[in-house]
């Protein structure tokens, strides 16, 4: 099992990532933790020509947060540092959550939360709870930067709307609403080195009332091709009053919109199921935190 | 020699080999490198059935660092664990029978190369139709076949009677039958299969390395695949990274690289990735049982009747000895009177299945223990009262023959229960947690040769010199279980010296002497037996000698702790190291030899007095047992099975290292538990499987450990050499139906088939629930 | 074409030539000739082949080796010290019957060392999790949890790191 030969370059700054970018295109892959990148290679499904090695770039990583600005999190950031960030864990607790739960030790010692949303594999962990807690993404090309939510980032299995010479560079996360608390959870078969079969993040925010909802965001990961941001339960809730009767109809309305398919790991209907069963736990879950803040 | 004396048999001394292995100094064969190496790749079959038109390698052979390609045609001569049924090949000819079978090998200068090699190779096939299920096999064997020998895709099939089951049927006041289905599973030891061959043009000798766990049978195929003379053949086993079963047999591996290295005449090693581990297989079978069985009005068995179709997949190998096993397993641990079994190995266009630990038990097992559990519900009392007043006590012989000359399988059950708090807990937990309840045994070695001669099963030879000491050779493979330990603890203690004292020659057909291999739990007591009996040879010897030297006669002599002492005048002693200086610098080396043959025992229907066939399977000088007890707790919302608690209590006689039967065990329920709850492989519908990794192929991680609390319970078997039984395959038996039990004493629902998967649960919940 | 690269293994500094796409444990393994990680699976499943870089366990099967220069990279072989002593880890495998066929050894070893590195009174749990993404299927994994756990007891009382 070996890789395609390829050429392999090691810039040390953003410049230079973006000069080489621009010449080289898609011939390119960038080379991060290289966890779900190398075993496409291994498997043959993909043989690039050039691997831009960005895992030095130190414009790329980090974790900054600016009380009542948000955080910005470098997109060659590990998923074990955002997993062991006391900031991440206190502001945005979704996110702590799914990063502990991706892969195993060494996985997350490796892989990279920008890695996570490029690889956009439906099953990815990060980016559920990421598009719940209003994350954008900023590429940066020769040409310069944009923004985008990241639910219009990740657009299909394995697809997204990086152009020709972009790269991602960093994720902002807005600065978390009062009496507002996000929470992730999955269904797997096993407690480590999982694939999900359904993942699923609440943020959800809360009137001065500690009752009443402001704002919800429900998003699912493994029921669609792409992370589904839920039009429904928000629908259902929004300004109104929390109640076990509303998060029965809300986590009902949640199995009916996912699309989920019938694969190794589980069955379709199976996973329509437990949709419910999570959106039920979750809306719990991130109430009762909600409460607290 | 009773069991109070031992010293060496029964401590927990560290594995030998431990300190090597914790350093990274323990060689496997991949580590190893010779001069001129050179690597061996196998290409591989697309298709689950198909004639092979033409293949052309020309391409292959022309590319730059290629140096040999042989194909099937260059060894025709069929190989096979089973003499009776050999039907393999180091590389297909004329046809492949599964996708993924070898169909070509490339020997080039580094990995890449070959495996590069490997694309260039054409090969054309002309697809048949493929058979992927048992009975699909069966019903369309006039229009598909996948052996030209085997008219109706059946290897073999076989009928046993015992007594009179129709008539103790039409008595018995408990009548139940059902059927169980057991899953696809995998070995999925951590190394993959690797051997290195060396062979010399110059003298026509073969070294082969190789991570295996049969030598001796290795050796033997080896000489019938290239046609080689057995002496110009030797087998040397690395340090093997876990076999379980799967390495039980010869394999592409070792004939690739062997005919590889001839065709080149440099050493060549073939490496197997993971999914070619997969393809290679040799699993368990997957099992569709149909069990019934027939108890009296008091709640003692009275019959039982089991039908097995084995999904075999698309070669013999184990499979005739697995099946004849499972019809053998339904004897024991309970008295049966009367039985009749009906097993048949069907052929199908999958990677073959074969042995894996407890081969032949875990399937019928399952059936059997969760029938009990369903028929003590039946006649209101526990799952525990019922089995204890069937179970067996040693001096049992079942009515197929078999002899029990000792047992504490009654004890292995009282202990569990008492330990686990069973019966205050069952049937009265709340909805969704459930305790489970079931036993099981295992042998201790085997009947069967696997070569069609009567010679000894384990030769030990054991020799005492001033240079080495103690050295003790035998070809038995260590796979990790731990025998290397095992055998010089009890030859420390046959000998009177120190277990560190004494060093194992093992796994090498050219140092070690005979032994049939690791598989059935067979290599402690046979080993043991072979090792008194070259230990008495040797203690006659030096005892001659320390008579003289401390004036006593030679038979009023005991040997231990390093020093012959008179038995009456204690003082009267001397060091075990001056006797045997004296005895070498007087006659010379000294050398003990003893063998090891289980009892020759029938396969017959002892209430009828005629033979059964197949019978003489399932045999074992002794017997180990265990109980196990498991308390779930089902998450009804996901189906998810969460296990809180195992407890265990296990027969396996002295333990000759308790702390390496406390890892056996705790392996086995971490092993068995993959198969009940995560594992399987799965095939696409032209039968390519779909998850040969571990990535989706999902054994059991640190997370999955439960609590275990594990007895061995206070035994010793007189009739055993040092009082020892079994203990590696044991364990894994009682698994898969206690947590079968468990859950039905959680949500009331009894599953007959696995794994167990979250959906699955979830989708019976919900018939349960609508059905209500 | 290959490429001069240094790599800093166990602290001794080696030359080796490589192609960029050859992987750290293929390099560890053959062109260092360091055999004591291990491939199991090479696709990342496993974790026979961790070894710890900077101090923290990855999977050397999907790591590329020209892409560890200038990082420490710490294979079983370096745990050893110069005196011959075990890592606390090493023994305690050792005396717990944590070390059956010894495959998952070498990687689980460094996976536990690096746990305790970062904190030697971890519960059992947090154990569990740290060891999770090691295979071993012999052992069962509880002689291996408590010769952690144990080893964590002896290095918080000797100040071994």
């Amino acid at each position: 099992m070996f890789l395609n030969h390829f050429n392999y370059f090691a810039p040390q700054s953003a410049a230079e990532v973006l000069d080489l970018l621009g010449r080289l295109g898609s011939r390119a892959k960038m080379l991060a933790g290289g966890t779900d990148l190398l075993v496409l290679m291994k498997d043959k499904v993909l043989a690039p020509e050039y691997l831009i090695d960005i895992a030095n770039i130190a414009e790329f990583k980090g974790i900054a947060y600016e009380p009542g600005k948000g955080a910005v999190i470098g997109a060659a950031t590990k998923i074990a540092e955002i997993e062991h960030s006391a900031i991440i864990r206190e502001k945005y607790f979704a996110l702590h959550q799914a990063a502990g739960a991706l892969g195993s030790v060494q996985i997350r010692n490796m892989a990279t939360i920008g890695g996570n949303s490029c690889n956009a594999s439906p099953a990815a962990e990060t980016p559920t709870p990421l598009v719940a807690l209003g994350a954008e993404v900023v590429l940066a090309s020769l040409t310069g930067e944009r923004k985008l939510p990241l639910e219009q980032f990740i657009l299909d299995n394995r697809k997204t709307a990086l152009a020709e010479g972009e790269i991602l560079t960093k994720f902002i996360l807005p600065e978390p609403a009062p009496r507002s608390a996000g929470r992730y959870s999955y269904i797997g078969l096993r407690d480590a080195m999982e694939i999900d079969a359904v993942n699923m993040a609440v943020n959800l925010v809360l009137e001065e009332d500690d009752l009443t909802l402001k704002d919800l965001k429900l998003v699912m990961g493994s029921v669609a091709p792409r992370p589904l941001v839920s039009v429904e339960v928000p629908g259902l809730l929004s300004g109104r009053e929390f109640s076990d009767t509303l998060v029965h109809e809300a986590s009902r309305a949640a199995s009916g919109e996912a699309t989920p398919i019938s694969d190794i790991r589980a069955s379709a209907e199976y996973r329509q199921e437990v949709v419910a069963v999570l959106a039920r736990r979750l809306l719990y879950e991130a109430f009762a935190a909600a409460k607290e803040v | 020699m009773g069991r109070q004396n031992h010293t060496e048999v029964g401590r927990s001394v560290p594995r030998l080999d431990a300190p090597e292995k914790v350093k990274g100094e323990a060689i496997y064969t991949d580590d190893m490198v010779l001069p001129r190496m050179v690597y061996g790749k196998i290409k591989r079959s697309p298709y689950a059935h198909a004639l092979i038109k033409s293949i052309d390698y020309s391409n292959a052979l022309a590319m730059p660092g290629v140096l040999a390609v042989i194909t099937g045609d260059e060894a025709p001569n069929k190989w096979g664990i089973v003499p009776q049924a050999a039907n393999e090949v180091a590389l297909a000819l004329d046809k492949v029978r599964f996708c993924g079978e070898g169909v070509a090998a490339v020997a080039a200068v580094d990995e890449e190369t070959a495996e590069a090699a490997l694309d260039l190779i054409e090969v054309e096939y002309e697809p048949l139709p493929v058979l992927l299920d048992p009975f699909e096999s069966m019903d369309r064997a006039g229009e598909v076949l996948i052996h030209e020998d085997a008219p109706d895709n059946i290897l073999h099939t076989g009928e046993q009677l015992f007594g009179d089951p129709d008539q103790a049927f039409a008595g018995c006041a408990y009548v139940l039958e059902r059927e169980f289905h057991t899953s696809y599973v995998n070995h999925a030891f951590l190394e993959p299969h690797s051997s290195l061959a060396s062979f010399d043009p110059q003298s026509g000798k073969l070294h082969l390395w190789s991570s295996n766990q049969v030598p001796h049978y290795l050796h033997r195929q080896l000489s019938i695949v290239l046609e080689l003379p057995m002496n110009k053949i030797r087998v040397t086993l690395p340090t093997v990274g876990g076999g379980f079963g799967g390495k039980g047999e010869a394999g592409p591996t070792d004939f690739c690289a062997a005919l590889l290295s001839r065709k080149t005449g440099r050493p060549v090693k073939v490496t197997f990735e993971r999914n070619e581990v997969f393809f290679t297989n040799k699993g368990r079978h997957p099992c569709h049982m149909k069990m019934k069985i027939g108890l009296d009005k008091d709640g003692y068995i009275q019959a039982v009747d089991f039908d097995n179709v084995l999904d075999g997949g698309a070669y013999s190998g184990w499979g005739m000895v697995v099946m004849f096993y499972t019809a053998s397993m339904i004897h024991l641990p309970y008295r049966v009177p009367n039985a009749r079994a009906r097993v048949r190995r069907v052929y199908t266009n999958k990677p073959t299945c074969g042995a894996m630990r407890g081969l032949g038990g875990v399937q019928p097992r399952f059936a059997m223990e969760c029938m009990l559990d369903e028929m003590a519900e039946m006649i209101g009392i526990s799952p525990y009262e019922l089995k204890l007043k069937n179970a067996v006590e040693s001096g049992y012989r079942s009515v197929s023959n078999l002899y029990v000359p000792h047992s504490e399988y009654k004890k292995c059950l009282q202990t569990a229960v008492e330990k686990s708090g069973y019966l205050d807990k069952h049937g009265k937990l709340p909805y969704g947690k459930g305790i489970g309840l079931a036993g099981g045994y295992y042998i201790s070695g085997t009947a069967y040769t696997l070569y069609q001669s009567y010679k000894p099963h384990t030769t030990v030879l054991i020799r005492i010199d001033t240079e080495g000491g103690v050295t003790v050779h035998c070809a038995a493979a260590d796979i990790g279980q731990g025998c290397n330990t095992v055998i010089a603890q009890m030859a420390a203690e046959a000998l009177g010296v120190h277990y560190e004292d004494v060093h194992v020659v093992s796994g090498d057909t050219e140092l070690g002497t005979f032994d049939l291999g690791s598989f059935a739990s067979r290599v402690t007591y046979g080993s043991g037996v072979a090792i008194k009996e070259a230990a008495a040879e040797i203690n006659q010897k030096l005892k001659e000698v320390a008579a003289g030297m401390t004036g006593c006669r030679a038979d009023q002599l005991v040997v231990k702790d390093r020093r012959f002492y008179s038995v009456f005048e204690p003082r009267k002693a001397v060091e075990w190291e001056k006797v045997v200086d004296v005895y070498t610098n007087s006659v010379g080396t000294l050398t003990g030899i003893g063998h090891f043959s289980p009892p020759r025992l029938k396969g017959i229907d002892l209430a009828r007095g005629e033979r059964v066939q197949g019978a003489n399977i399932g045999h074992s000088p002794t017997f180990g047992f265990s109980c196990q007890i498991w308390e779930v707790d089902v998450d009804l919302e996901t189906g998810k099975i969460r296990v809180d608690r195992v407890t265990e209590a296990g027969d396996c006689g002295q333990p000759v290292n308790p702390m390496s039967v406390e890892g056996q065990v705790e392996g086995s329920i971490l092993f068995a538990m993959g198969q009940a709850l995560f594992e399987e492989m799965k095939l696409d519908p032209e039968g390519k499987m779909i998850n040969p990794t571990l990535h989706d192929y999902k054994v059991p991680t640190a997370m999955e450990l439960p609590e275990i609390n594990a007895t061995i319970v206070d035994s010793y078997d007189p009739t055993a050499p040092f009082g020892v039984k079994e203990s590696g395959e044991g364990p894994v038996q009682p698994t898969i139906p206690a947590i079968v039990n468990a859950v039905y004493d959680a949500i009331g629902i009894r599953f007959t088939d696995l794994p167990l998967t979250p959906e699955k649960v979830l989708k019976a919940l919900k018939e349960k629930k609508a059905a209500e | 074409m290959k490429q001069l690269i240094a790599l800093n293994i166990n602290d001794n500094v080696y030359e080796v030539p490589v192609d960029p796409r050859d992987l750290l444990v293929d390099v560890i393994r053959k062109k260092v000739g360091l055999t004591g990680t291990k491939k199991g699976c090479g696709l990342g499943d496993c974790g026979a082949c961790t070894v710890l870089i900077d101090g923290s366990p990855v999977l050397s099967c999907i790591t590329l080796a020209i892409a560890c220069q200038g990082k420490k990279i710490t294979t079983i072989e370096g745990l050893v010290e110069n005196s011959g002593r075990l890592h606390p880890v090493q023994q305690s495998f050792i005396d717990h019957g944590a070390v059956q066929c010894g495959f998952c050894t070498p990687g689980m070893i460094l996976t536990a060392k690096a746990l305790l590195d970062r904190s030697s009174r971890p519960t059992l749990e947090e154990i569990k999790r740290g060891i999770s993404g090691n295979i071993c299927r012999c052992t069962g994994y509880k002689k291996i949890v408590e010769a952690i756990s144990a080893a964590g007891e002896t290095i918080s009382q000797e100040g071994v790191k």
